[in-house]
């Protein structure tokens, strides 16, 4: 139970989660309001993160759903287990034969049948998906809703039901109630819009990337093995490829997988080398690959400060306001040629060999 | 409390944020549970519960700082009994919230809702607002150049001036009193507006009893009475005066939140966006609901009785395994064609902006625009966000604006260049006037168009009546099209959109 914002506060932290007043206030209140939470912001910001350490700190299970494209509610909510009816009706030939002794006519029989039909739909059949499970569960848990943007607006509107009111209605049985409120945590990429009815029945967070001073105690924290020095490097770095117009940036777990990395490759001090050797931990495109190599110069500042200036304290200072960029096009000629060809390429191939060759005329 | 939120939760939607009920009463749950005093917890608690899309986020944060700012003021000693209620008599408050002074001085909630707002309006930030609006520089400097001029008439000049003198001084040491600090409020300057309008008017009543009466010692003591009682009532001015100039200045915010005509650097606003998208989005779902005659077995979807029995003969046809099948969702494909001469540069702009918003939200999706030549934006329309898309293509560097727009040259260009983006699946929409400006119209191109396509609809931004005027060749597309519409602003683009979905554009 967390008993208050502080105390929200401390709990997380001994679960390493390292998190502003903001968030515990929302955490704080989802848990004594019954509400869900729904978090947006970019990927790998820790919001997954959340609902794992919610759960430890509460001493809560997990449950987790996924979405993805075509999500239904199958695969979210219930469903029905074919295989196991057919089979129980196998298995219960003669008593269902027996059932019908003394029955004049068809039209007995299925009144008879009828009497005993809800057998077959009854919850023993039922197999229970992650959202009936956190309903349905004796104890209350953490139920995560993982990118929901990823599945479609239909999907939303299932969740309604159980987000406002914590029910699930199968038509066959009837509404099934929560035995327990789990604690509901939903996490959005934020590639599109949700819809206002989701978004009025949660508690909204939304969570960027950490300020320079949260991100160096998060790597302290999580990564201890890593040399102050290195540590202060890694930040400052990661600030600076993120100020550049990448397609992905480097997010906190890039930070952390990075900073393991430099640990594994027991490294020292970071120099431009090294830099260029682990990038691709930090830069997962082609395109942002060859715009961090433009301007790695730039990015390479922080480090050479470093090996001139040893107290961490001054690099910090130094790099808490970035330097301006150099104007960069959004989008050269040449480049946009080429995507205008990949975008015919890609939608329009099956067509593209009659495009040559074809004449006008009446 | 209630009402405080309440006024707040009305700030933020009359600037343009989308609250509903249910989200304030879910703000005044919240802040049952949490500690009012602490400032940051406050506004993190409204903000979760109040905002919950991004680009409301400033807005609050903007409005959070205005009007849970509590002014430091200093009430006019000894004579701020009445007309001031809200405020306790102590000069230095303490930075928190309202909320939490409210539930410390043990108000009831809501008992007064005049009071109330009238509550609210004072913890707004006026200073700004007052400075704002008072030209004057130094008034008092004014008022007593006036007072002089009239004193010309006195033969107890040095009396008079004294008497006047001393309420001008008694009003000057209260300004230095609080002098200002940064964001809270400052009085000075409407004090001193006040004072030049008193003092005005008691020198009016006193040339008038000078000229009746001449003058004498105890009508001198009567008309300084008289000021001192303008003073008192100063408060009661005071609070009149910013009610008035609140008033002002939220009309004008209001009108500057909604832009009426369109901006000439062809910006959108967040209102315009929302709409456009909402339309599109409706016409998306629409569309992508169509349904194909074909059938998908999958997981999913309804029990096909003859596809189970078939499956199902080895187990002596006991249904052993159900197979599933759902209909096949057909993708929709569109082409759309834009004009953007300067002929419709008034509605090109919103047609842009549908083209646009039809290529965010269709996966396939070719646009192109064109004056007398013929160029395709899907690649910066992909690419570029939607001011700089809509300005480069204005700007020129895709295709030449400034001919006259040739809509047979473009057709027909189209024709040969592209025709293959159309297929049996393809809905095919053209935005533009069909002012040919007398070039041949080409008809036979958007024929060819047509058979290939599943679907031609032209939306034009002028209505039908003018066709006949001038080179329009209108009529002579229209007789081609499967569906031409009148849409020149989104009202009406949102009825075509009905329109279309009553009589369904994609048809299986």
């Amino acid at each position: 139970m967390f008993e208050s914002i502080e105390h929200t506060i401390a709990r997380l932290r001994e679960q390493q989660y390292l998190c502003d007043r903001k968030l515990a206030t929302v955490a704080f209140l989802a848990l004594q309001m019954q509400k869900p939470i729904l978090i947006e912001g970019p990927a790998g910001v820790g919001k997954t993160e959340l609902a794992k350490v919610v759960s430890a700190a509460l001493g809560r299970s997990l449950i987790r759903l996924q979405c993805y494209g075509g999500l239904d509610e199958a695969h979210a909510l219930y469903e029905w287990e074919y295989g196991k009816q057919l089979l129980y009706t196998q298995i219960l030939r003669d008593k269902i034969g027996r059932l019908f002794e003394g029955v004049d006519g068809l039209h007995e029989a299925v009144a008879r049948l009828n009497l005993h039909e809800d057998v077959f739909f009854s919850e023993r059949f039922l197999v229970r998906r992650p959202i009936l499970q956190a309903i349905d569960s004796p104890e209350p848990v953490v139920l995560l809703i993982d990118e929901l943007d990823r599945a479609e607006e239909q999907f939303e509107a299932f969740l309604l039901e159980v987000l406002s009111d914590f029910q699930v209605t199968v038509p066959e049985i009837g509404t099934v109630k929560a035995r327990t409120i789990p604690y509901v945590i939903i996490t959005s990429n934020n590639t599109r819009d949700l819809s206002d009815a989701l978004k009025r029945r949660c508690l909204h967070l939304f969570i960027d990337y950490p300020d320079e001073q949260r991100e160096l105690e998060i790597v302290r924290l999580k990564v201890p093995e890593l040399r102050e020095i290195l540590a202060t490097q890694v930040v400052a770095v990661i600030r600076r490829l993120r100020a550049l117009d990448l397609r992905k940036a480097p997010s906190i777990s890039e930070t952390l997988d990075w900073a393991r990395a430099l640990v594994l490759l027991d490294a020292d001090a970071l120099t431009p080398a090294l830099l260029e050797e682990t990038l691709h931990l930090l830069v997962k495109y082609d395109r942002d690959t060859q715009r961090v190599n433009e301007q790695m110069n730039w990015i390479a500042e922080p480090i050479q400060e470093q090996s001139q200036a040893p107290s961490p304290a001054a690099s910090v200072g130094s790099t808490l306001s970035s330097p301006p960029l150099p104007p960069q096009r959004p989008a050269e000629p040449s480049d946009l040629e080429q995507r205008r060809q990949e975008h015919t390429a890609r939608y329009f191939t099956s067509y593209r060999g009659r495009t040559d060759g074809r004449t006008g005329g009446v | 409390m209630d009402a405080v939120i309440n006024r707040f939760v009305f700030l933020l939607k009359q600037r343009g944020a989308r609250i509903s009920p249910a989200e304030s009463l879910d703000a005044m749950q919240a802040l049952a549970r949490v500690a009012l005093h602490e400032r940051d917890t406050v506004r993190a608690v409204l903000r979760c519960t109040l905002i919950k899309n991004l680009r409301d986020l400033p807005l609050f944060e903007e409005l959070f700082e205005q009007f849970f700012t509590l002014p430091q003021r200093t009430t006019p000693d000894g004579l701020a009994d009445g007309p001031m209620p809200p405020l306790p008599e102590t000069t230095l408050l303490p930075p928190e919230t309202i909320a939490a002074q409210e539930v410390a001085d043990g108000r009831p909630d809501g008992d007064n809702a005049h009071e109330d707002a009238l509550d609210i309006r004072d913890y707004f930030d006026e200073a700004r607002m007052v400075t704002r609006f008072n030209s004057h520089q130094d008034p008092n400097d004014l008022s007593l150049g006036e007072f002089g001029q009239n004193l010309v008439l006195s033969r107890r000049r040095e009396l008079l001036d004294q008497t006047l003198k001393n309420a001008v001084q008694m009003l000057k040491a209260r300004r230095l009193k609080n002098a200002g600090r940064a964001g809270e409020l400052n009085f000075d300057e409407a004090v001193a507006a006040l004072d030049v309008e008193l003092i005005a008017d008691a020198v009016t009543d006193l040339l008038d009893e000078l000229s009746d009466t001449g003058v004498d010692e105890a009508l001198i003591a009567r008309l300084s009475g008289r000021l001192h009682e303008g003073i008192a009532q100063l408060p009661e001015l005071l609070k009149r005066y910013l009610e008035r100039e609140l008033a002002l200045r939220q009309e004008p915010t209001m009108i500057a939140s909604r832009p009426i005509r369109p901006k000439p650097d062809f910006r959108f606003s967040e209102q315009e966006r929302r709409d456009m998208s909402e339309i599109v989005q409706r016409l998306c779902r629409r569309m992508r609901g169509a349904r194909s005659y074909r059938r998908r077995i999958g997981p999913q979807g309804r029990i096909s009785v003859p596809l189970t029995l078939r499956r199902n003969m080895k187990y002596e046809g006991i249904p052993f395994q159900p197979m599933l099948t759902r209909y096949r969702d057909e993708k929709p494909r569109l082409v759309v064609i834009c004009d953007v001469s300067l002929s419709v540069r008034n509605t090109a702009r919103f047609m842009l902006h549908l083209v646009y918003n039809l290529q965010t939200l269709f996966e396939r999706v070719r646009s192109f625009a064109f004056v007398s030549d013929l160029v395709e934006i899907s690649p910066y329309f992909d690419q570029l966000g939607i001011d700089e898309a809509i300005a480069a293509v204005f700007e020129g560097d895709l295709l030449d604006t400034e001919v006259d727009s040739n809509y047979g040259h473009a057709l027909a260009r189209f024709h040969n260049r592209y025709l293959a983006a159309v297929t049996a699946q393809t809905t095919v929409i053209i935005l533009g006037d069909g002012r040919g400006n007398r070039n041949p119209p080409q008809v036979w191109a958007l024929e060819a168009i047509r058979r290939r396509a599943k679907q031609l609809l032209w939306l034009s931004p002028e209505s039908r009546a003018s066709w006949r005027l001038g080179s329009c060749d209108m009529p002579l597309y229209e007789s081609v099209c499967h569906q031409t519409e009148i849409v020149r602003n989104l009202q009406q683009l949102g009825q075509v959109t009905e329109k279309l979905l009553h009589r369904s554009v994609v048809r299986p």
